[in-house]
């Protein structure tokens, strides 16, 4: 227990050192949450800047341009009077959705001919896209309900009578789990997870390099201490500090974010360790393998946005080919974003969890196992350099360019 | 003069070959930005969302209920995968995601209807996935409007009021849709490209972040300064044979993304190419900066992706910028990334033409020279 206590202490100084790595260890995760929290904090998509062409000009089409102008979900741009300036207010970005109100609109209606409202919607960004398709719909049903009352109320009908006839079928529409539409619901939790797993990763990965550079590892690896040992306590701060890491992002999320964390708090809790052990040694493994730092640095980074796009978080898995899907659950980021949704949006128990944590602890394994590789015992190449990384440093520190 | 020109010939050279013996920025450069086009361009196959999985719980079994049935089955983007006895079952269902919406059709709804009682039929949506539950809303709308104009209509005649009244009630608005610039609203139109450039401007800041510290970072860098090359001559000749490599890789991408992947490209090539160099150099910059301030080649590139990493969502390309907070509309736009990624929509969807862009090339190039500039002062101060 004191070998791996004295090689926790060493690794936590080396972090306390290296102020570039203290600050990815205990700053970046607070200030990528808070980045992400900002830009995710309106939650929704209000205020849609939408082009009324209103050819028609009379009672009826004008009451169609006061329901857009009432409802919060759009904002009347002025000054786009014709479909040319509508056309060119969308392609310069002015404008992200339309409707155009033809001449006849209000004298066809009048005949019990169709007449047809155009809507436009902004296909080349498909969150304005569908978002104010929804809406639009829902301007169009509330606007048709009250044309519809007054009708009615014009036939000599009471409000009663109205409801009773409005109100024949009622399809009440339940939007569970977000029903306000929250993307900080949809998309904040699996960034932070995507977080969590990159500082991780960044932080473990150069436990090992950085004993390579200096030159040192082949001190551990003489040193009367067992695998289990140099495994344990090079990951022990590591494991504290991810989990932390996790901890302070929930509760950032939670409190300051306003993000929906609900449902089991220990499936939360396990999910959070299983994860934490999962990256960190897994982190090690890479470290142990790993040429330099800067390639493991380099590497790591670029993982992020393809594994969080292939996980399923925002494309569903039921529109991805099955083979993307198999490669995607060999990451434990898919079962981990997906998991933790499940868990706290759908408030899932811990029976319900049990084949995401299942496979979790399978990974878990997995990565303690990989870690384990690594033998004390291996042999020296001609080279003398498969120990330790090399004997040159840059300007102040790290390998760039080792000599050939 | 001709002596410079070989001179910096000899540089750019040198460079080509010393990232071609970086191993793993040569594996970056070359593979990174390919092998998530092939990964993303896979993701998106599907295209557009269509066939979202209904559930549909029929506790009446009558003329009516078959009928909404029906509706449901016809319905834009809906597909019913599963028919059930109880609404616990759907429940259940949508809990596991197993379906997306789920609808329940009450006992009795078609004795209701004939009766002209009001009945409720209770429609669910997993809004969990903001992807599906926008589209399932947008469907469901749809349905509500056509099932509640036909049961008025049908109340209405049973009142005894005329056929052309009861229509004439329910008729108001039609509602004819269109998506401009991305008509079938394909999301690998709207997605693919950004994901792809995304993981090349990740790529490009790596390699830049490179730039000056793999020079002062190494002992060699005193025999250069006492060769008598100039900083600006060995970093410039450093530079041409980055952004030539960056180009050549944006090239490749563009020609798969719009030559293979058909994705849609309304503006010129020319313009295309003239603007992804404004970001290159933009780019190219920022890992310059970060390569002049950083103590060694692990920090530098740990600058670089600090920055890198966020920017795509920072960029205003998925979540709309005017979704952001005031200040922060403001404050992205010192990353070259939103220039590039704001401007490349616009280009490939709507083609606004060379005075809409001139602000976005500005903004690449006031960066850039920025950038170059702080890393210049920087690198005196290290002489020093």
């Amino acid at each position: 227990m004191k070998h791996i206590l004295n090689i926790a202490y060493y690794e936590v100084l080396h972090i306390l050192k290296d102020p570039i790595l203290f600050l990815i260890v205990f700053v970046v995760p607070a200030l990528y949450a808070g980045i992400f929290g900002v830009v995710y904090y309106s939650a929704a998509i209000t205020d849609i800047p939408v082009g009324i062409v209103n050819q028609d000009n009379s009672r009826l089409s004008r009451q169609v341009v006061e329901a857009f102008s009432h409802d919060s979900h759009f904002r009347v741009v002025e000054k786009v009077d014709t479909y040319a300036e509508l056309k060119k207010g969308m392609q310069e970005g002015i404008v992200r959705a339309g409707v155009v109100i033809p001449e006849d609109f209000e004298t066809r209606v009048s005949q019990h001919r169709s007449a047809e409202l155009l809507t436009i919607y902004d296909g080349s960004n498909l969150i304005w896209g569908f978002n104010t398709r929804k809406n639009m719909m829902e301007v169009a049903n509330q606007f048709s309900s009250t044309y519809t009352a007054g009708y009615l109320a014009g036939l000599s009908m009471n409000k009663n009578e109205i409801k009773n006839v409005m109100d024949t079928v009622s399809l009440n529409m339940e939007v569970w789990y977000n029903p306000t539409y929250s993307y900080v619901i949809f998309m904040f939790m699996g960034l932070m997870m995507m977080v969590i797993h990159q500082i991780g990763l960044l932080s473990v990965g150069l436990t090992v390099t950085r004993e390579k550079e200096r030159n040192c590892w082949i001190q551990y690896l003489s040193a009367p201490v067992s695998r289990g040992k140099i495994i344990i306590g090079k990951c022990l701060p590591y494991l504290v500090m991810n989990f932390f890491n996790y901890t302070l992002l929930l509760w950032i999320s939670a409190n300051l974010i306003h993000a929906k964390i609900e449902g089991s708090v220990l499936c939360i809790i396990v999910l959070g360790l299983l994860y934490d052990i999962i990256v960190t040694f897994a982190g090690f493994f890479i470290s142990v393998h790993a040429p330099n730092s800067l390639q493991v640095t380099r590497y790591l980074l670029l993982i992020s946005v393809p594994l969080f796009m292939i996980s399923g978080y925002t494309w569903p898995t039921r529109y991805i080919p099955p083979v993307l899907n198999a490669i995607a659950d060999l990451f434990p980021t898919t079962w981990m974003i997906n998991g933790f949704r499940l868990a706290t949006v759908k408030n899932f128990g811990l029976a319900e969890m049990m084949p995401t944590i299942g496979v979790m602890l399978v990974m878990a394994a997995g990565a303690v196992g990989l870690a384990y590789t690594f033998r004390k015992d291996r042999k020296l190449s001609a080279t003398g350099l498969t120990v330790n990384c090399g004997n040159v440093y840059p300007r102040r520190a790290f390998v760039f360019l080792r000599p050939r | 003069m001709k002596l410079m020109l070989k001179q910096c010939l000899a540089i750019t050279r040198r460079e080509f070959y010393y990232m071609w013996r970086d191993k793993g920025l040569r594996y970056i450069l070359l593979l990174a930005s390919l092998i998530g086009l092939l990964l993303f361009a896979g993701i998106y196959s599907a295209q557009v969302l269509q066939d979202i999985p209904t559930a549909v719980v029929d506790l009446d079994n009558s003329s009516q209920s078959r009928a909404l049935v029906q509706k449901l089955e016809t319905a834009e983007n809906l597909k019913v995968t599963a028919r059930l006895s109880n609404y616990a079952e759907a429940r259940e269902l949508l809990e596991q995601g197993r379906v997306v919406v789920g609808v329940v059709i009450p006992e009795n709804f078609g004795r209701d209807v004939s009766l002209s009682r009001s009945t409720n039929v209770a429609m669910l949506i997993d809004g969990s996935n903001m992807v599906y539950a926008t589209n399932a809303s947008s469907a469901v709308l749809t349905i509500t409007r056509t099932v509640s104009a036909e049961a008025g209509v049908k109340t209405l005649l049973a009142q005894g009021v005329e056929m052309n009244q009861a229509k004439d009630a329910y008729q108001a608005v039609d509602l004819k849709e269109e998506y401009w610039f991305n008509p079938t609203a394909n999301y690998a139109y709207f997605l693919v490209l950004g994901l792809v450039l995304n993981m090349w401007q990740q790529c490009c800041t790596l390699a830049a972040c490179a730039n000056i510290i793999s020079e002062t970072g190494v002992s060699s860098w005193l025999q250069i300064r006492a060769m008598g090359i100039s900083k600006f001559k060995l970093f410039f000749s450093k530079s041409v044979a980055h952004l030539i490599v960056f180009m050549v890789l944006a090239v490749v991408l563009y020609v798969l993304c719009f030559g293979v992947l058909k994705l849609p490209l309304h503006c010129g090539w020319g313009i295309l190419l003239l603007f992804t160099f404004a970001a290159a150099l933009a780019l190219h910059s920022v890992g310059t900066m970060m390569s002049s301030l950083a103590l060694n080649a692990v920090d530098s590139a740990r600058f670089g992706m600090i920055v890198a990493l966020p920017s795509f969502v920072l960029s205003g390309f998925t979540w709309p910028l005017e979704a952001m907070p005031h200040f922060l509309q403001l404050l992205v736009w010192i990353l070259p990334q939103t220039w590039f990624f704001q401007g490349l929509n616009y280009l490939t969807f709507k083609n606004p033409g060379w005075h809409f862009m001139l602000p976005y090339f500005e903004g690449l190039t006031i960066i850039t020279l920025v950038c170059y500039g702080v890393s210049t002062v920087a690198t005196g101060l290290i002489e020093r």
